[in-house]
């Protein structure tokens, strides 16, 4: 119960929407003062609707909050930050349109902005950002410190980061997690919302996992394993290595020859890259992202001009063709920003799962009329297979937590029984469960002798599926092998830039310069 | 004075008075939408507010009250727009739509209810907006451009600015940041209804100095085009207002003259503003960018 080191005390917390899905059943949190505090939780589990209040964004059904022993009822955001409360949300609360100096002060009366102070914190907590760049010129781990940035300048000393890392590239997250040590040292207490069991046992000190709504335990990290926390948060086993027979490839269904594309800016995202993509096998495409990876999928799946060079698909050349054609030879794409590309979020849970296959004649009737039966059927099925929580296939999908409008645009494109699957980042902002789930499924699909291209920024993911992996840099394939030939090293080096051959003829100089 | 330059100034003069409507309007509209509210009324509350300016000036047989009234309905139909929209969450399109058709219907019924005339009605010479003499220009057009200048400067250069702005591109930072997401569009709201207010009273007691139930004529609807050619932006605004104010007028002098009337039909000559506004300004501007979140709700569970 609440002492008096203890900074931020949630009792009994109930939060029902007003569509009526409860979201919380009765929740006690407590945070430490200068903590790292995990929140540990799959999707759907509550936990961004839990820091939404405690921010004051959103209202609870029921239930208390004391803030440094005092009890707080927050009606804004703005209430909450004056207790020194601010959120940075999953997706980022910023105006794209402003310059980053501008999204710092927005809100702030004009007599307490100081730049110069801006640029003080910039050194103090080592957060450096362009200033007057505007924000959506700026990748994404710029962006989340502007955030930070723009919190502790509002004097936030209770920090929470709804899923931080899950935009990041590995290097940027190390940088993040030094930040949020750093913030620790200068007495900042700090809530990190993840479902990445190595980030809870990396950064925090205690965790509090949540499971449908409801706290399952609180635990001193130090005395935590991954199995352990896995078991709280999933209710069950969860097997973290994968299964896999070896791959028996056929014919090459996808063909990339020599591919040109541009980026968004005009200068090139991918140069000149070849590779196939056989039945039967996963083609893995690993690198630090922005290398050209999203453009490269972009343009096999006819969302971006090709400027040279040609996709060949199941024999066809398919180069610069409207993606309807693409997906009616049995191309299926899961793609990387699911909530623009892959959902429309006023629609239903239900006109969502058949979005792109609607025109089958299952799905509508000879007067082009919707047969919603099995339409209804049809997403029941992808929201067991899949584990959704949703409040039905009539709720809207925005009303889904991110992870779980992630989990219905996969359940989606896998149940179109494709012939060759692109996966662009198919686990990002997934828990352990769903991820488990679709690795599964991808290699079952490989084993049924699809062809599966895919893109991911986890390393460990790629290197676990692919039967074959090509590491890109700068637009380029840095070179194409099987993982089990590489050894860690050679994959930084090759994603830093250097190319397979070099690093060959660097290992057979060592040993010829040994040899005389 | 040669003949050239007498006609030269005349077309300017013409000019300044056909802008000013269509700037003010526009830029009030702009201060809306930049916040994420669009009225399409603005057509109506021209009518309305060029009525209540004529009785009331009438009344005072002072133009300045009338002015003042203008205003003052304007901003009482963008409180009305402002709490349906931001507050209630209705839809910004009918809201504007239910503004023109009740305005169309009271000022037909007003003017025969107050004057006991149908449909026209010319206020007396006491209640009309005096001239600047000298410059013989309205002292309304001065106040448009410090109007134009000034919004510029509250967008651009202030705090407020940057609230109003961040709420239309994003209503949820804006929240996050504890903007008081509602009251900021409901200002804004009622901030572009008083100048489209001060629009129709210039309208009705200083240009045309007449109150019909046609008044605006459409200038409501061109202040509305004019806020996407001007890209939002107040200044742009004042500079395709005045080019269509320009186009305007040498189109109303060329088709008054015998020459060009035998063979251009006057019908023709009246589409001229607007194709040559359009030309120069897509030419010049090139893509419009809206505010991102412009026209919805913001709802936050
Ligand atoms: N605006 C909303 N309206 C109705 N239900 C909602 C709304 N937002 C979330 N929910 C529901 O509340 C539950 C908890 O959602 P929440 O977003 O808090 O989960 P989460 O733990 O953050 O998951 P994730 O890891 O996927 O982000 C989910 O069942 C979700 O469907
Ligand atoms: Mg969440």
């Amino acid at each position: 119960m609440p002492r008096n080191d203890t900074i931020v005390y949630m009792k009994d917390i109930v939060k029902v929407y007003p569509d009526g899905t409860v979201a919380l059943r009765g929740v006690d949190f407590e945070v430490k003062k200068g903590e790292i505090h995990g929140l540990l939780g799959e999707n759907g589990a509550g936990k961004t609707t839990l820091m939404k209040i405690l921010s004051g964004l959103l209202r609870p059904t029921s239930g208390e909050i004391y803030i440094r022993g005092r009890k707080v009822h927050f009606k804004s955001a703005s209430e909450a930050l004056k207790h020194g409360i601010g959120m940075v949300h999953q997706h980022l609360a910023l105006v794209p349109a402003f310059t980053a100096y501008e999204n710092i002060i927005l809100g702030l009366p004009g007599k307490v902005i100081d730049r110069k102070k801006i640029e003080e914190l910039m050194e103090t907590t080592g957060l450096k950002i362009p200033l007057d760049a505007k924000v959506e010129d700026l990748p994404f781990g710029v962006r989340q410190r502007i955030e930070i940035l723009k919190m502790l300048y509002r004097n936030v000393d209770i920090l929470i980061l709804d899923e931080p890392t899950t935009n990041l590239t590995p290097i940027e997250t190390k940088e993040l997690f030094e930040t949020l040590r750093n913030l620790k040292k200068q007495g900042k207490t700090i809530i990190f919302i993840t479902h990445k069991l190595r980030e809870v046992l990396e950064v925090t000190d205690r965790v509090t996992v949540l499971r449908r709504g409801r706290v399952v335990g609180v635990v001193e990290t130090s005395k935590a394993t991954p199995e352990m926390l896995a078991k709280m948060m999933v209710g069950r086993e969860v097997v973290f290595r994968i299964e896999k027979k070896p791959a028996r490839p056929g014919e090459p269904v996808l063909v990339v020859k020599d591919l040109w594309v541009r980026s968004d800016l005009g200068g090139w995202a991918v140069k000149g890259v070849s590779f196939a993509v056989y039945s039967g096998e996963i083609f893995g495409i690993a690198g630090v992202e922005g290398n050209g990876q999203s453009e490269l999928v972009e343009a096999i799946t006819g969302l971006r001009r090709v400027e040279k060079g040609q996709v060949i698909l199941m024999g066809r050349d398919v180069t610069n063709k409207p993606p309807s054609e693409l997906y009616r030879m049995g191309l299926s794409h899961i793609p990387e920003d699911r909530q623009k590309l892959g959902l429309v979020l006023d629609m239903t849970v239900a006109e969502n799962s058949v979005l792109g296959i609607h025109r089958l004649k299952k799905f509508i009737g000879k007067l082009l009329n919707m047969k919603w039966k099995n339409i209804n059927v049809h997403a029941k099925k992808i929201i067991e297979r899949f584990e959704i929580v949703a409040p039905g296939v009539r709720a809207p999908a925005r009303s889904l937590s991110g992870g779980n409008q992630q989990k219905l645009v996969v359940g989606r494109e896998l149940s179109k029984t494709p012939v060759v699957i692109v996966a662009a980042q198919p686990t990002r902002g997934l828990d352990v469960a769903a991820t488990e789930y679709i690795r599964k499924i991808l290699i079952k699909m490989r084993d049924e002798g699809k062809a599966v291209l895919l893109v991911s920024a986890d390393l460990d993911e790629v290197l676990q599926l692919s039967d074959r992996v090509a590491i890109m840099y700068e637009g380029e394939f840095m070179g194409i092998a099987k993982p089990e030939e590489l050894t860690e090293e050679q994959i930084g080096l090759m994603m830093g830039g250097y190319h397979m051959d070099q690093l060959k003829n660097t290992s057979s100089n060592r040993k010829v310069l040994e040899a005389s | 004075m040669t003949e050239e330059l007498v006609m030269i100034l005349d077309i300017l003069r013409g000019t300044s008075y056909a802008m000013t409507p269509l700037i003010l309007a526009a830029v009030g509209e702009i201060v809306a939408e930049r916040a994420g509210i669009v009225n399409i009324g603005l057509e109506g509350i021209m009518l309305l507010s060029g009525f209540m300016a004529v009785v009331f000036a009438e009344m005072a047989m002072n133009p300045w009250i009338g002015v003042l009234a203008g205003i003052g309905m304007g901003a009482l139909i963008g409180l009305i727009h402002g709490y349906i929209t931001a507050y209630l969450k209705g839809d910004h399109i009918i809201s504007g739509l239910g503004i023109n058709l009740f305005a169309l219907g009271t000022v037909a019924f007003g003017i025969e209810a107050v004057w006991g005339v149908r449909g026209y009605y010319t206020p007396p010479l006491e209640a009309k907006v005096p001239i600047i003499p000298g410059i013989e220009i309205s002292p309304l057009f001065i106040v448009m451009i410090l109007i134009t200048i000034g919004t510029y400067y509250l967008l651009y250069k202030t705090s407020i600015g940057l609230k109003i702005r961040a709420v239309g591109e994003n209503p949820e930072a804006a929240d996050v940041v504890g903007v008081n997401v509602e009251l900021t569009q409901l200002l804004s709201a009622v901030y572009g209804a008083a100048l489209a207010g001060l629009a129709g009273a210039f309208l009705s007691i200083d240009w045309l100095a007449a109150i019909t139930k046609e008044l605006p004529a459409g200038r409501g609807f061109i202040a509305l085009a004019l806020v996407n050619f001007a890209n939002w932006n107040p200044i742009l605004a004042l500079g395709g207002g005045a080019l269509f104010g320009f186009f305007w007028t040498l189109a109303e002098w060329i088709k008054n003259m015998a020459a060009i009337k035998a063979i251009i039909p006057v019908t023709l000559m009246n589409t001229i503003p607007y194709i040559a506004t359009i030309a120069v300004v897509a030419g010049l501007i090139g893509r419009s960018r809206p505010p991102a979140h412009v026209g919805r709700p913001y709802k936050r569970e």
